[in-house]
């Protein structure tokens, strides 16, 4: 599978202050990989170099093969969505007509039907619209741009929860009919954590972590119980975090659980509760991948 | 369709800004008959500066407006900014066109009946149809330009940067004016009829390259533009 996204070295400087250092990674094409981390981490600022919007300080970026910046032969085969996207003094419908001049792959009847969904009217004026409607609004041109690449920088503000899921569920079934590479950039992980096919972490202007989802889903398992029962079925695993309260325990387990794992905690009256997405992504924004040492259960917690 | 006719076309897609243009010179005539009357020999060329004003903050609101979506609709900068100033040029040329009109049909109408100048600018429009078409879309262009390098730098830089944008300018203007008083430069005739010696066609030869010098320094900087 080819890399619509490939990001080799990339460092963004402010002055003094680093908003991406050394950042590498690679997006194949015709998925939807989510780009998460902690407010201020780097993501927006990614994004606004992925899309041609910033430039960077040094290292190499290509979207569909070519450098974004002042492409016009990229640029016409991306969009991208801001969460603080400004518009001219227009109504959300010219926004689309507009829209419609610049995605060869542009589909007004998509955009209608979306606006619809959203109940956004198409002549009111758009600096009139609510937060959340704006945020339709941007959802609607990323949608029905059809574009190559669809890069998505926290897309949903101000949405309410029914939106959202038109979000999520318009996008699954566009992208089912006209795959597509996107990049989503979300803080409501479990939210859209079954879009996901691949999941960047970054931290303080690094990735901290870049695998497929599936892997991170099963990567680790939170065991609770008797200790000394927590204690004969972890012993000599990579633990995260331990948790002791009073007789009971609580680890993190990281790795797959085997059958005999299995078996083992069902007789020894063990709950394994997998971490989710968010929970595994708390983990590495928080630095915490690398295992606890095996110290006895203090009521102890690794952190950034 | 081109990038740069889709950038002007995005520029039209909300037309009440250039709508204005027809209220504006019209209230711009009012009042330069009403009160040119009091002047010496019917002069109200000076109430016709308002278009060229109007002109350039049209330019810059034409950047400052919609650079950030026209971004995000993935025209790039270079697309952009060809665009704004295919934009100006067509603007210009329909405006220069129709001073052109009306500076006609005053002459015509030996001033509209009052033998008012509003139309007729003294050296600078008051040639043949053609000189008053060229010289008014130059000049009309090149506000234009010059506001779009102002919306430019407020949209990246905001008022700081327009400030400094500002004062660099100021200091430029203080440098040459100290520079013609202290060499006893003469720019205007001692007939007080032309500038530094130039023909009316002349002087837009000048403007037109000061358009051109604007518009590489707009160039050059939306390059570097973030938003």
């Amino acid at each position: 599978m080819t890399a619509a996204l490939s990001v080799t070295g990339l460092t963004r400087r402010y002055w003094d202050q680093i908003a991406l250092d050394d950042v590498s990674f690679t997006v194949p094409s015709g998925t939807i990989s989510g780009l998460l981390g902690r407010n201020g981490a780097g993501k927006t600022t990614l994004l606004r170099i992925l899309a041609g919007h910033e430039f960077p300080s040094s290292g190499s970026v290509r979207v569909l093969g070519g450098a974004p910046t002042e492409n016009s032969g990229v640029l016409r085969r991306l969009v991208f969505v801001r969460e603080d996207q400004a518009y001219p003094d227009i109504k959300a419908g010219q926004a689309l007509r507009a829209a419609s001049w610049f995605f060869p792959n542009w589909d007004s009847a998509l955009a209608s039907s979306l606006l619809d969904d959203f109940g956004v009217r198409a002549n009111k004026a758009i600096k009139r619209l609510s937060r959340g409607q704006r945020s339709a609004l941007g959802i609607t041109i990323g949608l029905a741009a059809r574009a190559e690449v669809t890069l998505f920088d926290e897309p949903y503000a101000g949405l309410d929860a029914v939106a959202r899921k038109i979000f999520y569920d318009r996008l699954l079934a566009d992208f089912a009919e006209f795959p597509r590479t996107v990049l989503l950039s979300t803080h409501l992980i479990d939210e859209a954590a079954a879009l996901f096919e691949g999941v960047i972490v970054i931290d303080r202007g690094r990735v901290v972590l870049d695998a497929p989802a599936d892997v991170l889903r099963g990567i680790a398992t939170r065991v609770s119980g008797p200790c000394l029962a927590v204690d004969a079925l972890a012993g000599g695993r990579p633990v995260w975090e331990r948790r002791r309260l009073g007789s009971q325990a609580s680890v993190v387990m990281v790795g797959p659980l085997s059958a005999d794992d299995r078996e083992q905690a069902r007789s020894s009256g063990l709950d394994l509760t997998p971490l989710s997405l968010q929970q595994v992504v708390v983990q590495a924004a928080a630095g915490v991948l690398a295992p606890v040492p095996e110290t006895g259960f203090e009521t102890e917690r690794t952190s950034a | 369709m081109s990038t740069w006719v889709k950038v002007a076309r995005y520029h039209l897609v909300r037309p009440t800004n250039y709508v204005l243009l027809p209220c504006l010179l019209p209230l711009a005539f009012a009042i330069g008959a009403v009160t040119a009357g009091r002047g010496d020999g019917h002069e109200a060329a000076g109430y016709l500066a308002g278009v060229f004003v109007y002109f350039g903050v049209l330019g810059s609101q034409t950047i400052s407006r919609s650079l950030p979506f026209g971004l995000t609709l993935g025209a790039s900068r270079r697309s952009f900014y060809s665009g704004t100033g295919l934009l100006g040029i067509a603007l210009a040329l329909v405006t220069g066109l129709l001073l052109t009109v009306l500076q006609a049909i005053e002459r015509a109408t030996d001033g509209w009946g009052l033998s008012l100048h509003f139309f007729r600018v003294p050296y600078l429009l008051d040639g043949p149809w053609y000189a008053t078409w060229l010289t008014s879309f130059v000049c009309l262009f090149a506000v234009f330009v010059y506001g779009m390098w102002y919306g430019i730098v407020s949209t990246r830089w905001g008022i700081l940067g327009t400030l400094a944008f500002i004062a660099v300018q100021v200091l430029l203007v203080v440098t040459w004016a100290i520079t013609v008083s202290s060499e006893h430069w003469h720019l205007r005739s001692a007939d007080g009829a032309s500038w530094a010696g130039l023909t009316a066609l002349g002087l837009t030869g000048v403007i037109a390259a000061l358009a051109v010098l604007l518009l590489a320094g707009g160039h050059a900087t939306i390059r570097r533009a973030t938003v």
